[in-house]
């Protein structure tokens, strides 16, 4: 098999503590409701791009995800969501995620959010464009996803939608 | 992080979600998935990696002219450049869910 055929390892950094845990929630078969579906319409080079992100970013001076709810509740997170500027950079933005060193992001934005690459992608002509805005959540729901799905996601995609986004990347923590 | 993909694919924007974790595609169903054997917290690449940051970006964003069908998981081949032992991601302190099984855990040994 040739490395572009090679099934990726999802545990090759969780550890084994991790992958028991997480590994708890996924069935053996596919087991979900019908998958929604909107094709991509336009070509990429045509297209313009918003990036969202669940490692929980701000941009300074707006309030920052709330972590000290997820200190009292460990079950819980912050399932609110907070729209950045597509031309923010690594300095004026905080990172509040629990579960993983922030430092990288802090340091380079790009490492999880890739505001500067898109922004490469658009000057080359392969991307149409960036949106005016990006936006963050935070990924970790814990027990109830609820708020986060029913009330953050439609928001998002509403801001979206008035940017006039065709094309929308989420990007892990 | 799948369950607002979903959210934002049925009002209209295609989605693609760049996934570490990509199993939970069968408990979730996300629309296009891209792959990626990276550590979490740097999911595109290392700090001041320009050019693993751009490819990764660039893998993931073909899955829109390239994916056909709902439920699409393409594996990206991005090889990370440290051995997961050398691989540091984890924060200072342990998370609030992770320092309460390892309490629960202590208790009952």
């Amino acid at each position: 098999m040739s490395d572009s055929q090679r099934e990726v390892d999802p545990w090759r950094f969780t550890g084994s503590f991790l992958e028991k845990i997480l590994s708890r929630g996924i069935p053996e078969q596919a087991n979900h409701p019908p998958i929604p579906w909107t094709p991509a319409t336009k070509p990429l080079a045509e297209s313009k791009v918003s990036l969202l992100s669940t490692s929980g970013l701000s941009m300074k001076g707006d309030v920052p995800f709330d972590m000290e709810y997820e200190r009292q509740h460990p079950t819980r997170g912050d399932s609110s969501w907070r729209r950045l500027r597509s031309d923010a950079t690594g300095a004026g933005i905080e990172a509040n995620h629990l579960h993983i060193d922030t430092g990288y992001v802090e340091r380079d934005l790009n490492v999880s959010l890739p505001v500067d690459r898109l922004r490469e992608l658009v000057d080359e002509g392969k991307v149409g464009a960036s949106a005016e805005s990006h936006y963050s959540i935070m990924g970790f729901q814990g027990s109830d996803s609820s708020t986060l799905v029913e009330k953050s996601a439609p928001e998002i995609a509403e801001a979206m939608l008035s940017e006039e986004v065709d094309l929308a990347l989420l990007t892990p923590v | 992080m799948g369950l607002v993909a979903r959210e934002i694919e049925a009002r209209g924007i295609p989605t693609v979600t760049l996934n570490m974790l990509w199993p939970l595609q069968r408990a979730i169903g996300m629309p296009r998935v891209a792959a990626i054997e990276h550590p979490f917290g740097r999911p595109f690449g290392d700090v001041g990696d320009r050019e693993t940051q751009g490819s990764v970006l660039r893998a993931a964003l073909s899955l829109f002219e390239s994916a056909q069908e709902p439920g699409t998981v393409e594996h990206l081949p991005f090889v990370w450049h440290e051995d997961p032992k050398q691989t540091k991601w984890h924060p200072a302190e342990p998370s609030p869910i992770i320092a309460l099984m390892n309490k629960r855990r202590d208790a009952k040994a």
